[in-house]
């Protein structure tokens, strides 16, 4: 990341796009398979039309209560990264795609850390005081039940989840952050030792925080974010001048096989 | 303090390679597992997979991040380290020796002539 300074970024906004939930994963692993390809690092911001469980990529399917998704509408896939289950639907999703820096500043916690610094600058610009998060260790089936390197908090409840796959080196980080509350949440739809009052209290949303819930004012304050923290300049882009998707092992229909 | 065993041979994607005879057992290096952090889960390949040099070969995920682990060079995977299953963190604790996680039969073994010894390996990861 030390070469940041002039470098100049893809922005592509899709916050008004509407996407099926497969289709996310798509888009996301279209834009590493792409970086791979020599284009230019990538910052997506996007929102979900529908309740999604995102399940971790080594996750069991066993941990989703697929009669309570079917019951509720709740669409699930599987994301190309690691971690545990996370319900969207109430939240804006980024998605940053770049080369694994060379040497330390690759290691898993490093980027993390840049990342979360880009973060963390964006959201104070909307009012929200958020810090890297603690450590709990290895993550339950939940996402948002614990918090690791990836994360941020707002005093010691999670506000954004991340996570991140390397591949061809590249690194892809997404990460969702709690715009408000849906009525339903993690504890409805995985079969897990995690209650609503439990995840409630270990989380906390912009709503809550007094911040705006507009993802439009949240992905404009991230962009800004990323570039005061990362030198960076963005230009407008969009996924259709992507190139070719490249699926590896990920289910891209709109049921995931579980 | 970073270990780097002789008598190996390195990748630049941060395996070890042990040679016997015909056959290479493979690992990830000490600077590999400090990188990633506390691996999790490891996704090893299926007895029998047919692999070309620096092709995906495995998957580790640690603190939430999922990471390729390649094929050093061409061949068969005729052994894995199920023990993985069980215990991911045996690669945080013992990278060099129980951590080791397949082992290919070589399509050619002169392959591996072209990757890092002890001393190269550790220059560039200094040098990185």
């Amino acid at each position: 990341m030390t070469g940041t300074a002039s470098t100049e970024w893809r922005l592509i906004d899709e916050v008004d796009t509407n996407r099926d939930p497969a289709e996310h994963m798509d888009a996301d692993l279209n834009l590493l398979d792409g970086v791979a390809n020599g284009l230019a690092p990538a910052l997506r911001l996007y929102t979900w039309t529908m309740p999604t469980l995102s399940l971790g990529r080594f996750q069991p399917g066993t941990d989703v209560d697929t009669a309570a998704c079917d019951r509720l509408g709740v669409r699930v896939v599987r994301r190309p990264t690691g971690g545990a289950a996370l319900l969207h639907g109430a939240d804006l999703t980024y998605c940053v795609v770049m080369p694994l820096p060379d040497g330390r500043e690759g290691a898993v916690q490093h980027v993390y850390e840049r990342i979360a610094g880009a973060l963390i600058v964006g959201l104070r610009a909307v009012g929200v005081d958020a810090a890297i998060a603690r450590n709990d260790g290895p993550p339950g089936p939940v996402c948002f039940a614990g918090q690791q390197g990836a994360d941020l908090r707002v005093g010691d409840r999670k506000v954004c989840g991340s996570a991140q796959v390397r591949q061809r080196g590249v690194v892809l980080q997404h990460g969702s952050i709690l715009l408000r509350r849906l009525e339903i949440d993690e504890s409805d739809v995985t079969i897990a030792a995690c209650h609503r009052d439990e995840l409630r209290n270990a989380t906390v949303t912009l709503e809550e925080l007094g911040a705006s819930t507009d993802p439009h004012d949240v992905a404009a304050a991230l962009v800004a974010g990323f570039e005061q923290s990362l030198g960076l300049a963005f230009a407008p882009a969009t996924l259709a001048a992507q190139g070719n998707t490249n699926i590896i092992g990920i289910s891209t229909s709109a049921s995931v096989s579980l | 303090m970073m270990e780097f065993p002789e008598g190996l041979k390195y990748s630049k994607e941060h395996e070890w390679v042990a040679v016997d005879g015909g056959r290479a057992r493979v690992g990830i290096t000490d600077y590999a597992q400090d990188a990633l952090g506390d691996i999790v889960y490891v996704q090893l390949p299926a007895v029998g997979l047919a692999v070309a040099a620096d092709a995906t070969c495995a998957e580790v995920e640690s603190t939430k991040s999922v990471s390729d682990i390649y094929a050093p060079a061409s061949g068969t995977v005729v052994e894995v380290n199920d023990s993985l299953n069980d215990a991911p963190e045996t690669l945080n604790q013992d990278p060099y020796g129980a951590g080791w996680i397949f082992t290919l039969e070589l399509n050619d073994p002169s392959e591996v002539d072209a990757l890092l010894d002890a001393a190269a390996y550790k220059a560039l990861v200094e040098s990185a």
